[in-house]
């Protein structure tokens, strides 16, 4: 079946749209049909997760390269472990516990990017207190369009212990909830809820005095809105 | 009565979170209002939320994501062909490497490359782990270069390795006298 075929399949016999996260009876089907042999429905079973398995992957790597390994291995880890799959959770669930294993295996061969690693404090929320007070009421999404926030952004994430980012991204980018995110990183959900908490802050500390490496952002004000209010 | 700082900075998450009740959910209504330092923290903290969680960030860039769609395209081609081939592959090398085993001991005995031998006793044949060409090879075999790794018969039919000629002549005259 053509690769078109198969995304044309999917969306009749399981309802999935291109936006739409596959519902748990979709991925029970497209599972049974890989498992049958059609392994060209994995492409479709993997696809509303990459963001994620990537983000995961991206976050916790020196450079694009090895987030790019990371990915492929974990995928390929996962196609060739389905059967193993018990379906006690989603498979996205599965999937993205795959992607922290590899990740953290690649960490344990290389020590070196621990070391730049901020946020090695005790995992107690109580103690947290704001180390400035800067107002950044604004938030610019258009600013987004450029490529030189999308890096600063990504290299702050990478700048929090890994047992912050890991909460973070599985909440706040991937918005599963504390109890999802919970089963995955396998502790409670206030553990996750602490680091959760950790992160957001460490994050807005690092952020709020400017995007720019140099110094100063500069958000412009045409830019501004609060998608909140 | 209100809340103090401390109580706002231990609790945002759960704030922003909606993990509040309706009455602490109220007092900390009451605090950002009248605590521009901590209505700052608050914003903030929203902000990155607000930031990561867009597609933008962190998407994967579509020649990554051409390249990956491209290896799992390879690694779910119908597995009927690729059994196929591998079943004729195999189907043509294992009388090879059977005719191979059978004098293997006198094999052994010959060669003069102790660091090329199989390890005695183990019913291995040696692959190069640096040449590309995938060629499984026994004891002392002039033709294996580089560095040698050792396999079993089933693992180098499987992983794709072919009987070295080299070898299967060589054990042709050998049991010819």
């Amino acid at each position: 079946m053509t690769p078109l075929g198969v995304e044309t399949a999917v969306r009749n016999c399981a309802g999935v749209s291109d936006q739409g996260r596959a519902t748990r009876e979709t991925e029970d089907a497209l599972i049974a049909k890989i498992l049958s042999g059609q392994r060209e429905f994995f492409m479709a079973l993997v696809r509303p997760y990459q963001r994620t398995v990537y983000a995961m992957a991206l976050s916790s790597s020196r450079n694009k390269e090895d987030a790019e390994d990371i990915v492929q291995s974990a995928l390929l880890k996962a196609l060739s472990r389905l059967s193993q799959f018990r379906r006690e959770s989603m498979f996205g669930t599965w999937l993205v516990q795959i992607t922290i294993n590899e990740v953290r295996m690649r960490r344990r061969k290389d020590r070196r990017i621990e070391m730049f690693s901020l946020g090695h404090t005790p995992e107690d929320k109580t103690n947290y207190v704001p180390k400035d007070f800067q107002d950044w009421r604004e938030i610019p999404s258009e600013a987004l369009e450029r490529i030189e926030i999308r890096e600063t952004l990504l290299k702050a994430l990478a700048s929090i212990a890994e047992r912050y980012r890991e909460a973070f991204v599985l909440r706040d980018v991937h918005d599963l909830s504390i109890a999802d995110t919970a089963t995955i990183l396998g502790i409670s959900r206030g553990a996750v809820k602490t680091r959760l908490h950790r992160a957001r802050l460490m994050l807005r500390e690092i952020l709020a005095p400017g995007l720019s490496e140099n110094g100063r952002l500069a958000w412009s004000a045409r830019e501004v809105q609060k998608p909140w209010e | 009565m209100g809340i103090s700082c401390e109580e706002v900075w231990h609790d945002l998450s759960d704030y922003i979170d909606g993990e509040l009740n309706s009455n602490q959910h109220a007092l900390f209504d009451a605090h950002f209002a009248g605590c521009p330092h901590c209505r700052a923290v608050l914003d903030g903290a929203r902000n990155v939320i607000h930031l990561y969680r867009d597609e933008r960030v962190l998407a994967m860039p579509a020649a990554v994501e051409e390249r990956l769609q491209e290896t799992l395209r390879e690694h779910t081609r119908s597995p009927r062909r690729s059994f196929l081939a591998w079943g004729l592959a195999a189907a043509a090398a294992l009388p090879l490497a059977f005719g191979l085993f059978s004098i293997l001991p006198r094999l052994k005995r010959r060669s003069s490359s102790p660091q090329r031998d199989v390890p005695p006793g183990t019913g291995l044949v040696a692959v190069s782990q640096d040449e590309k060409i995938k060629v499984f090879h026994i004891a002392g075999c002039a033709k294996l270069e580089g560095k040698p790794k050792f396999i079993s018969v089933e693992e180098a039919l499987h992983d794709g390795y072919t009987p070295c000629p080299y070898c299967i002549g060589k054990a042709r005259q050998e049991k010819n006298g």
